[in-house]
This record gives C-alpha cells, structure tokens and sequence, in this order.
C-alpha cells in the first residue's frame, strides 16, 4: 500500500531534508523525525521521512532468526 | 546466497503441517511477493492470500466520478499521485478526462500539489488525498502548509483510509496477517499486539526486501506451529513499538475519524478520514460543493470479491478478456499492487 | 543587446527567406558533394540496402546527453545498424513552431552535423516547414535513411534460436530516466546522462568478431523488457533473464527506486540487444567491452524453448517468474 524508500540524508535545512538514494537526490519533508542528520538513514514515502532507519537488512533478520 | 536467507528458505520449503492461509494485508507485499516469485516456491499446503491494502484498489468509483467533475464542470487543476490516472470512474478515468481538457499533473508528494498551487494562483488546484496511515501524514502536512501561507486555491479531495476496522472486517479470511510495515511505522505495534493477544488474529509485521519477506514467512510458520495466537515484530529496523508519535499528532490535528466507502467491502464505520472543521476552507467537497455521488461500477467486475480473499482474479468473468492492465474494469487491474494486475501481469491461474 | 534571431512563418514560404535558411543553417552544416539543390539526391549504391525511416518529437528537446538532433540522426543510424547496414545516406523534414529560437536550432544542427560525421552518414536531401504557434512543440524532425548491408550479415528479430545467449550493449534505462526526471517536474537531481549515441561503430566490431548473430535491436521506446517481448513473440522462443546481471546505473536504481518503476522499460537511444549462439557470446562481450558506447555490456539470459512469447526472470531468491508485460504510459506510483 505505499511503497518506501530507504535513503541516507545529505543535508537537513529548515524541517527540509536532501535524501540520496544511490545518487538520485530530492528534497523531503523532515517534520516527523526529531533530531534527524546527515548520515542518518531515513524510510521515505510519497516525500516524507516517516521512520530513521538502519540501513542493512541482514543484521535484523539474522536476529529474529536468531530468536525462532 | 548467504546462510541466513537459506534457513528462512529452508523453512518456507519444508513445511508440511496443516494448510496455513496468510494474508498479505499489504499491496505492496503483493508486488514484491508477485516480483521476487515467492509463490512459486511455496508448498502446496500454505495460501497467500491478497488482502485490500491498496488506496487505488480500494477507492470506490464515486471518488473517480467526484474528481472528473471537479476537472471538466469546475475545471479545477487536479494533483494526484500516478496510480489513479488510470482507475475507471463511472463514465471515466482521469486519463480519459485529460483527452477531454482537464489539467491533471502527477505529483511525488501532496507537499509538490501546494507548491504547484503557491506557484499558479490563477488556478484552482485540488489534490486527490488517498492512501492509509502512512500516506495521510503527508496530505495532513500539505493542507497545514497551505494554510500557513493562506493559499486559498489549494484544496483536497479525501478519501483516506485507516486499517484498524478492516483488520476487525478480514479477521476471517486469513489464519495469520503478514502486516504492512509502513503503516505500522506510524501506528506502532499495539493495535496488531492486541489483536493476537484477544485472540482474534495472529500476524507478524513485514518488511519489504526478500529476506524481510522470507524471514516474516518463516516466522509465521514457526509460530503457527505452536498452536498459540502471536505478534511478532519482523521489522524493527522501520518500526518501533511506539510508531511516529509526531506523525499521529498531526493525523490528529489535521483530520478525524469518518465512515468511508471501501470498494467491494462496502462502508465500514468510522474507517476513513476527513479534514477536522478547523480546516474546512481546505476541503474540496465544501469549497465546491459538490453533490453526493454514488458511482456506478461495472456489475461484471467482482473486485470486491477478491478484495476480501472469496474470490481468485482468474475467477472472475471479465479477468483477461475485457478486463486487462490496458483496458482496466476494475480497480484492482490498474493499480501495480491489485492483485487482478498482479496474476494477470505474471501469469497465474 | 542584440535581439535573438527567432524562426518566422516566412523561413517555411519558400521564398528568399527559405533559401536563406537553407543556406546559412543547413548547407552550412550538411555540406557534402551529394547535398542537393535539386528536386532530390541523385545516389549510386550497389548490393542489399536496408532502408528505415523514424520521427522525433522529444520534450524537452535539450536534455543532459543530447537534443532532438543528436538523437534524430541515432536513431535512424541504430535502425539501419541493427539490421547489420552500414549507413550511407540520410534525409531529413524539419518542422518548427514559429517563433522557435534560431541559435537554437543552429546548435540542433550542429549536433546532427557531428553525430553523422561520426556515425559515417552523408545528410543529402532535407526539407523544413514552419507550423504556426502551438500547432507543433518547438520542433519535430523526421529523418530517413539507407545502409548496405554488410556481406555475411543477416538479423531478425525472428531469429533467435532456443541456447542463444542474450547480451545488452550497455547499461539499461538511461534515456528514458534523464527525459523523465527532464519532463516531470518530480524535484530528483541525479547525474545521469542519455546514452543517446550512434552504434554503426559498435555494430561494425561485432560483425567483424562474428557474422554469426541472430538478433540485433536497439532497446528505444518500452525499453529492453518491450524489446525482448517483441522477440519472444516474433521467433516463437520464450526469453530467460538473470535479474541480476542486468547492468543499471545506480542513479537510475535510485530514482526508481523513488518512482516504483522499473528500469527495463526506460527508453534507451544507445543500447542495443544482441543475440548470438552461446558459442560466440563470450567474443562478442569483449569486443563490446573495448568499444566506446558498449563498456557496460553484458549478457543477461538466454533463449530457451519453454514459455515461447514469454519473458522469465530468476529473481534473486532463485525463483522463477514472469516479467511483466510493459504498458502504457510510466507514471511515478506510491503503491
């Protein structure tokens, strides 16, 4: 139902933040985040951050594989 | 491949306990699922079953037949996200409207409609808000935005949708949910914990890679095989226990709890959003008062069927002949994640 | 400050205006002994020519990588190409929106000038008409071409046979994302550039490592996945793609990745698909490999004969599944 983007932020301006997603750019609104920087991974959909992320997969699914 | 996805693998391919039906509450797990060919290494005995996660699907056509009025009689611009171009209204889709003369631009973000609007003041611009919890946030921010720099040629059109009653609506069509991730990113996991926990469903929320997907099956299976009901969280890495506080606070500030029109599942009370009187000036339908409209769907389409798992695409009348991804009869043969377009788009029977 | 030369409806009546455009923009350009005055070309060519014929309307008509020009001579050169043709000569039609910037349409000549030099094709024969204002988006060319076709070569698209290997020229959706993020107004800054280029060069080395290749296409509107359909459906052959040996830039990753959509159906103007026996696959990716457009080649699947008409992908979970038919116009999704 909504398609998400994970994508490291490169700036943060104003409640605004510049997204990177293995080069492809674009301003997103940064309002719903607290304390949100540069280097931080965010999960952006229809041009907001809605979570700050980490970025890699496989250390979360080797846990909960961990725990089953 | 690496151990890790194996193991998860491992389990899905192995399982040979009683049959297991699982809903994929999520459109976009229908397409991943669909994409990545996970249905094809399922054994037998376990079911996906696609649920109504999908705004485009679940839009009823008077919403289509409100937004073409709104374009060709009061020849507003409208903004809409890409994936409702094409649903058929009751006369029309959008892209019908546009041959017609309508201005309608596809925007990324509600955030670009208001932008687009500050930058044209001689036009009226309506934004076409659908989408559930994860989507709204955005239209919220974009009506609160507008306000702040009293546009008053910014508007939207709601149709927006919040899971929590159709969870209540689906219960049982499915022995587990695979939840949809980006909703809970700003719900949190209450509302799912609870459910497992009154006994009503069971469910895992998913992630959206291969093996975030892979891992929620297998736990799914795992956990089933306890004979308990259970929640487990499978994406913590996107959702926390607690959500996006901030993202709720502005649902709540911008817009409340209305009975809403879901296709094929008909009104279910107190599941959709309107914009709160506050913002009222903000609200397409009283700026331009329109008229109730009830839209007429194509009776041979039986999306509301498959909506609510009774029914396979394949086994509806119109599925492949007049009903394709080119000439759509129903929504769930537009959108990328309806599953009429899903099956049809890989094959299945 | 000099006020900018603008094309009038009088540059298309055919008088003194007329001619003096033709000889101040184009004659300035194109010439070559074959350029003609007359009524048309008088040409000599000998053996199998392939002859193709294509017509541009692109917007913007500038974008990172090109213009309408550099584009409208690639085109009809990679058509001609990928029936193993070496491109002789070529006509073009112009039609300009009055009121359309002459400096402008000076540098989209000059464009068309470079890419035939290049490409080794000799422009002989035009025409321009100008179209009242809003009657045309700025500018709209058609370009027509001939190539003789070099001895031993022989491509269809109805050739490919079950065991062939499947190879692309270069990385895939570069075009068709630049005029996209060009067009759209969607707010994405990425650095890519079209791959707008003419391949007779890249076809050339192939032929002259191999004669031996079934199918030569250039992947333009509906890119590779369209292409590939178009095959599977024309040689009655099914198509097996390796999801991840498909080469994509990885801005153009990103930005579908924001858009939901799918690079294989990105418009390309400098890829091509090849299929070749599987014996003579690996010569041809080095070939491609030192040439100048075809760095990023690489082959992606093969022919099989299961599933003729269809298009299978094993994902990166290792399961098998049908590659969507593409359709329709692209249009950014959020689910």
């Amino acid at each position: 139902m909504c398609v998400g983007l994970a994508a490291k932020v490169v700036g943060v301006k104003n409640g605004m933040a510049v997204v990177d997603a293995s080069g492809a750019k674009r301003k997103v609104s940064a309002e719903l985040i607290e304390e949100l920087e540069p280097g931080d991974y965010v999960m952006v959909h229809a041009g907001i951050a809605i979570a700050k992320i980490t970025d890699d997969d496989a250390s979360e699914t080797d846990e909960i594989m961990e725990m089953l | 491949m690496d151990e890790q996805k194996k193991s998860a693998l491992e389990i899905i391919k192995s399982y040979d306990g009683p049959k297991l039906r699982i809903m994929e509450v999520c459109g976009t797990h229908t397409h991943e699922i669909f994409r990545l060919g996970i249905r094809k290494i399922l054994p037998k005995n376990i079911e996906l079953i696609s649920g109504p996660g999908c705004p485009v699907c679940v839009t009823p056509v008077g919403f289509i037949d409100e937004a073409v009025l709104l374009a060709l009689e009061h020849h507003v611009t409208i903004c809409t996200f890409g994936d409702l171009i094409r649903v058929p209204g009751t006369k029309m889709s959008l892209a019908g409207a546009r041959t017609e003369g309508a201005k309608i631009q596809v925007v990324y973000t509600p955030l670009d409609a208001v932008d687009y609007a500050a930058e044209h003041p001689e036009e009226q611009v309506v934004f076409l808000s659908v989408g559930f919890e994860t989507t709204t946030p955005s239209s919220c921010l974009a009506v609160k935005n507008a306000k702040l720099q009293q546009l008053d040629n910014f508007s939207i059109l709601t149709a927006n949708k919040t899971m929590p009653n159709a969870y209540q609506a689906l219960k049982g069509s499915a022995d587990a949910f695979l939840y949809p991730g980006h909703v809970n990113a700003i719900t949190g996991e209450e509302e799912c914990q609870k459910l497992a926990n009154d006994g009503v469903i069971s469910g895992v929320i998913a992630g959206f890679t291969a093996k975030e997907l892979l891992t929620a099956l297998a736990v799914i299976i795992e956990k089933s095989k306890t004979g308990r009901p259970y929640f487990v969280n499978c994406y913590p890495r996107v959702v926390r226990s607690y959500g996006n506080p901030a993202a709720r606070k502005v649902i709540a500030e911008v817009m409340e709890a209305c009975d809403s029109e879901w296709r094929g599942l008909g009104v279910i009370p107190m599941s959709g959003m309107k914009l709160k009187e506050a913002y009222k000036d903000y609200d397409a339908r009283i700026k331009f008062e329109l008229p109730e409209i009830k839209g007429k769907p194509n009776p041979a389409c039986r999306c509301g069927d498959v909506l609510q798992g009774k029914c396979k695409p394949s086994d509806c009348k119109v599925f492949g002949k007049g009903c394709t991804p080119q000439h759509p009869v129903g929504a769930c043969m537009v959108s990328n994640e309806g599953s009429c377009s899903a099956y049809y788009q890989y094959g299945m029977e | 400050m000099k006020s900018e030369k603008k094309v009038t409806l009088a540059h298309g009546a055919g008088g003194k205006q007329t001619s003096e455009l033709i000889k101040q923009v184009f004659q300035a350009h194109f010439s070559n002994p074959e350029f003609t005055a007359d009524d048309a070309a008088v040409l000599h060519v000998d053996g199998k020519i392939a002859m193709s014929t294509d017509g541009f309307i692109v917007s913007p008509y500038e974008f990172n990588g090109g213009n309408i020009g550099k584009l409208s001579i690639c085109g009809t050169v990679n058509d001609l190409a990928c029936m193993g043709a070496k491109p002789l000569y070529m006509t073009c039609s112009f039609i300009i929106e009055e009121g359309f910037s002459m400096d402008k349409l000076e540098e989209i000549v000059s464009y068309m000038e470079k890419t035939a030099k290049e490409a080794g094709v000799k422009i002989v024969a035009g025409d321009t008409k100008v179209a009242g204002k809003g009657q045309v988006d700025n500018i709209f060319i058609t370009t027509t071409g001939i190539g003789k076709i070099i001895e031993g070569a022989d491509t269809s698209g109805a050739y490919a046979k079950p065991g062939d290997k499947i190879i692309v020229t270069g990385d895939v959706g570069r075009h068709g994302c630049t005029i996209l993020l060009a067009r759209e107004n969607l707010g994405i800054e990425a650095d890519i550039k079209s791959d707008c280029a003419p391949l007779w060069g890249t076809v050339e080395a192939m032929l002259n490592t191999t004669k031996d290749i079934h199918v030569i296409r250039d992947a333009t509107r509906g890119g590779v996945g369209t292409v590939l359909y178009e095959i599977a459906a024309e040689s009655s052959v099914g198509v097996k793609l390796d999801s991840s040996a498909i080469p994509v830039d990885p801005a153009v990753k990103g930005v579908c990745g924001m858009l939901g959509l799918d690079p294989l159906y990105l418009a390309n103007e400098g890829t091509l698909v090849v299929i070749a026996p599987a014996d003579q696959a690996d010569a041809l990716l080095e070939t491609l490999h030192q040439g100048k457009y075809s760095k990023n080649a690489a082959i992606i699947g093969e022919i099989t004969d299961t599933m003729a008409g269809k298009v299978v992908v094993t994902t990166e979970i290792g399961a098998e599944t049908l590659l969507p038919q593409p359709g329709g116009e692209l249009l950014p999704r959020i689910c």
